[in-house]
């Protein structure tokens, strides 16, 4: 065998098993319902609902957020963060989670934020991690 | 309707230079094509110096269109579009050009000015190349020209144009009016924008992404023309050139990302940083084949493909950013303009010329029917090329699930669609062995010879030198534990692999090239790509958050998981707190400039014992305001350096009153006020606290308050103390008339004793009132007169035009002078005031002036001309009484003195830096080296 077919043949394989295991670095989006089904880790898109009470208290946790989200069917979740509060985000049209379920509460790993802005045409994206 | 004030012709000029610079960059094309085609015939000048004169055409018709959009905006004509999304009356005029390419025409502009630049050196330096390079430059440029013509066909649009007028883009009721133009301002720019990064970052990508064509036409070139071979000289430079020059934008890129904005961070594998990478990384694999192919005759169809592909990844990448696709998955604001459809058109056109050009020409390639050897050194590059192409692979197809997801929703549109759980988790995993192979094979590589010449008598020296840079890079990574921690096998064989690339490239330079710098662009580059993996390792595996103090918040925290979520803490003004590290910080004072609240934060560094080492340093990070002061748009980090870590820290929350004047209103209505009255001098007793009134200013500082030109102000100076406490902390209630806009009181806040003081309407009118109750005397003065007043020496030294008064806003055709009094007490105090008589529009004034600390005022009412004499009126304040002021006190106020603050150790960044640049000076250093020294030899 020549040794350009041994080096594809390593290309496949190696493509191959990276594939397969990077499947499991990949979610699906899902609504509340999905992911409590599942339990797994998903991408979760929602409106924040400004009727409810945002907490968050500095003077006692910094890094702790909690709010309540209205995913894409309609249900709305207690979400918490362990994060900072971002700049701007009361004014969040659309919120996009990582995480998962925990009971009745959503823990996200991962927030990004899209405002709207005063700039026309213009979406502005703020991001606060857990890392 | 007549609209008023509009300059319609820079518009006009700026839409016609579009249209010029599209159809002559069309005509260019065509012109180099049939050129191209006719070269052997008597037509090819005429076909080529039409080529020439028309992409010179094009190119004077784009500076025209960017000089139009820029003066447009310097001269801040908001009738059009650009300028009023973009500019503002109060922008500095060296963000004019951040403004510029901000938006998608301007970045598209950028982009084709380099284009130009570019296709005028190759027209003079090109040679026999320059009609196929030129057919190709030119239609990439007319695909960019047409993004921004904005013309309509029906219902279709094609480019946007940035000459478009505001009345036309938006529906609103104020362009009923012909004045229109009168009462609109710009919405100004981002201030997140607004930094030196967005003037020298964008210009640097963009010839970055603009010289990347070069090579792609290149290979067209010698696919056209089937010279396989003779391409392959003229191409390297210039990939060398567009690798060191992409490079350097990228790293721009990462260096704003993490010196100006909160990311935390200098690469943070976003869609919009994967999508400039992978072109880069396919470029950097197609000069390696290059070489190859020059020096041996292998890999030409593999350079051939790695330098198509890496300008189709640029126009890939063009589309993610642009098209809005990205929208779940980056943190990169985008504007979308309907250009997507124009944009698959420029990749699909160029993709589909490549691989119909390669499927053409295949058979006329050259390839070598022998194998190369597996000691020669083209073999392990070419093994390193494939490395790296698989890197770009797994990079693009992990950032392309947001496209994938749209493609199968246009078949099944229930599917949700895929996306990544921890991109940066995902993407490090697997680019750290992509590092580990490129790492090890640039180490043994640099040791090989082309053609695995003289083999047997070169195979002991070359196993001696793998020897040694394999054990330096042993002992080194054992070394090194005392400054990493590593804690897991892979970060083991990462920082074996940088190590290695390290050792032997520099043995390589010491000892095969005997410290020849200029033949050492390869081992340059690969030492730093040594250097910069160990950055990466520095600072991804021991960035550390000091921000923490587990004890001090300790049963504080609810709902508080592992200590590891602990990155932010809250420092209240003034008061030290412990972190992490032996670090304590102080939030010591904020300032407001412009619309910047600026914090500083003193760190002092304590040792094991807990005494200070003696080591401290001051930071300041800021956040910015919007214009109207209604929120935070931007939190700005400040960063110390050092050489072996930097601290870098930003203000990642502030109290919700700070945030959001609203909700301060809001919690100030809420506050319980109690009334009280004192004189200067007084103590007022309030049930937890004592105050005492040290005196008034007509001066007052205030954070909030920006003094202007004829402002009525008066701030009351006082100190607040807790009973049975001697610690006092001042605070400076004030409050201000302005011609106008009304009065205003601005609270003064003792954030330690949690208490709020706020002169109140009737401590205006009580101020404002003295004047009522003051008995004034008239004096007649003339200069150098002094005259007594109950025992005080009032001297007039001179009838002043100059005119110092706070409250005076000069007016043309004013008429003015101050009386320069100078005033001695019984006691022997002296001071000076400067009353102001003033005649504007034939009706006279007075602006008073006094001596606090003496309770004397001073009107100055006339003069009379023909004696030279003025007349001074002169008041005691009479009784203390009168000088009463009522103020209101609050006490528990909610503290919104403080700010949550994020501080991280960086280990090992300037390796990142120095490993990136030295990477991007290697290739230069090669461009260099292959355009000027190899010709002389």
């Amino acid at each position: 065998m020549k040794r350009s077919h041994i080096i594809a043949i390593a290309v496949v394989a190696v493509a191959i098993a990276i594939l397969i295991s990077a499947s499991k670095d990949v979610t699906t989006y899902a609504n509340f319902s999905q992911a409590a089904q599942s339990g797994e880790r998903v991408k979760l898109v929602g409106q924040l609902v400004k009727e409810q009470p945002v907490e968050y208290n500095p003077e006692k946790n910094p890094n702790l957020l909690a709010f309540y989200l209205r995913d894409d069917a309609g249900d709305v979740r207690r979400v918490v963060l362990h994060a900072g509060k971002p700049q701007d985000f009361e004014r969040s049209e659309q919120i996009v989670l990582t995480g998962q379920m925990n009971g009745e509460t959503f823990e996200a790993a991962d927030m990004l934020l899209k405002c709207p802005s005063k700039y026309k045409d213009q979406e502005v994206y703020v991001r606060s991690e857990k890392g | 309707m007549e609209y008023i004030g509009e300059h319609l012709l820079p518009g006009r000029l700026g839409h016609f230079f579009v249209v010029l610079s599209f159809v002559a960059v069309t005509l260019s094309c065509v012109s180099y094509f049939w050129a191209t085609h006719r070269r052997e015939s008597a037509e090819f000048d005429g076909w080529r110096n039409l080529g020439r004169f028309s992409f010179l055409l094009h190119g004077v018709a784009t500076l025209g269109i960017i000089g139009s959009l820029f003066f447009i905006l310097t001269q801040k004509y908001y009738e059009y579009q650009y300028a009023w999304a973009n500019v503002s009356d109060d922008l500095p005029f060296q963000y004019t050009f951040a403004a510029f390419w901000k938006e998608q025409q301007g970045s598209f502009l950028l982009w084709s000015f380099w284009h130009v630049a570019l296709g005028l050196v190759l027209i003079l330096r090109a040679g026999k190349w320059e009609t196929p390079v030129m057919t190709v430059i030119a239609l990439a440029e007319t695909f960019i020209a047409s993004m921004i013509l904005g013309l309509y066909f029906g219902d279709f649009r094609l480019g946007a144009s940035p000459f478009d007028l505001l009345r036309d883009t938006m529906d609103a009721p104020i362009f009923a009016q012909a004045d229109y133009l009168s009462n609109i301002e710009g919405s100004g720019l981002n201030p997140l924008l607004q930094n030196y990064w967005m003037t020298i970052h964008p210009p640097t990508l963009f010839l970055g992404f603009a010289s990347t064509i070069v090579p792609f036409s290149f290979a067209v070139a010698g696919l056209w023309l089937r010279e396989h071979k003779e391409w392959l000289k003229p191409a390297l430079p210039w990939s060398l050139f567009s690798g060191a020059i992409l490079g350097t934008g990228i790293l721009m890129g990462g260096a704003w990302a993490y010196q100006a904005l909160s990311f935390g961070g200098y690469w943070a594998w976003d869609p919009v940083e994967n999508t400039s990478l992978v072109p880069w990384i396919t470029l950097v694999a197609g000069i390696h084949t290059n070489l190859i192919a020059r020096s041996t005759g292998y890999s030409i169809r593999s350079t051939y493909a790695f330098y198509l592909l890496t300008f189709i990844l640029i126009l890939y990448s063009t589309y993610l950013t642009r098209s809005g696709i990205l929208g779940d998955s980056s943190v990169h604001a985008f504007t979308e303009m309907g250009l997507g459809f124009q944009l698959l058109l420029f990749i699909g056109s160029f993709s589909a010329l490549s691989v119909w050009l390669l499927l053409a020409r295949q058979k006329s390639v050259p390839a070598i029917g022998k194998e190369e050897a597996g000691t020669s050194r083209e073999f392990w590059m070419f093994i390193g090329a494939l490395v790296l192409f698989f890197s770009a692979v797994l990079i693009t197809g992990a950032t392309s699930l947001p496209v994938w997801n749209k493609i199968v929703q246009q078949f099944n549109p229930d599917y949700v669609g895929a996306a990544l759980k921890d991109p940066v988790a995902h993407h490090n995993r697997y680019q750290l062995w992509i590092a580990v192979f490129i790492g090890l094979l640039s180490g043994v590589a640099q040791w090989m010879r082309y053609g695995e010449r003289n083999w047997p008598a070169w195979q002991r020296k070359f196993s001696i030198h793998i020897a040694i840079a394999a054990a330096a890079a042993a002992g080194l990574s054992a070394l090194n534990a005392l400054w990493l921690e590593v804690h897991a096998w892979q970060f083991y064989a990462l920082l074996f692999a940088g190590m290695f690339t390290l050792s032997s490239n520099v043995d390589f330079i010491i000892t095969f090239l005997k410290g020849n710098l200029k033949q050492a662009a390869s081992a340059t580059a690969h030492i730093g790509f040594g250097l910069l993996v160990l950055g990466i390792l520095g600072t991804g595996l021991n960035k550390k958050w000091i921000s923490s103090n587990p004890f001090a918040m300790e049963g504080l925290i609810e709902g508080m998981g592992t200590e590891e979520m602990n990155k932010n803490i809250l420092l209240l003004k003034q008061a030290a707190l412990p972190m992490l590290d032996g670090f304590e910080a102080t939030y010591e004072m904020d300032t407001v400039v412009r619309q910047t609240r600026e914090f500083a934060v003193k760190f002092r560094k304590m040792d094991k014992q807990g005494s200070y080492t003696g080591e401290e340093f001051v930071l300041h990070p800021n956040v910015m305001y919007d214009r109207q002061f209604s929120k935070v748009v931007a939190s700005n980090p400040s960063t110390q350096h050092y050489l072996t870590h930097d601290i870098f820290t930003h203000v990642s929350s502030l109290p919700k009153a700070e945030l959001d004047p609203e909700f301060a209103k809001q919690q100030e209505d809420s506050l319980r006020f109690e009334p009280y009255e004192a004189a200067i001098g007084d103590t007022i007793f309030t049930p937890k606290h004592y105050l005492v009134i040290e005196g008034y200013t007509k001066q007052p500082r205030h954070p909030e308050y920006k003094p202007e030109k004829g402002d009525l102000a008066f701030g009351l100076k006082l100190r607040a103390y807790a009973l049975q406490d001697t610690q006092g902390f001042s605070a400076e209630p004030m409050l201000y008339l302005r011609p106008g806009h009304g009065g205003f009181t601005l609270p003064g806040n003792v954030g330690q004793l949690q208490m709020r003081v706020r002169l109140n309407e009737s401590s205006m009118t009580r101020w404002l009132g003295m004047e009522e109750n003051l008995n004034y005397q008239k004096i007649p003065m003339k200069e150098g007169e002094t005259v007594d007043f109950q025992g005080y020496k009032i001297h007039f030294a001179k009838a002043n035009r100059k005119i110092t008064h706070p409250g005076y806003a000069a007016e043309p055709n004013d008429i003015a002078v101050a009386a320069d009094l100078e005033i001695a007490s019984p006691e022997g105090r002296t001071a000076t005031a400067s009353p102001v008589y003033l005649i504007r529009n034939n009706q006279p004034f007075s602006l008073k002036d006094e001596v606090p600390e003496m309770g004397l005022h001073f009107r100055f009412e006339n003069i009379d001309p023909k004696t030279a004499t003025l007349t001074v009126s002169v008041a005691k304040a009479s009784s203390e009484d009168a000088m009463k002021i009522p103020l209101d006190i609050a006490e528990n106020a909610p503290r919104s003195d403080y700010i949550v603050l994020e501080a991280i150790v960086f280990p090992g960044i300037n390796l990142v830096w120095a490993g990136s640049m030295l990477m991007m000076f290697g290739l230069a250093l090669g461009m260099w080296h292959r355009l000027f020294l190899e010709k002389r030899k």
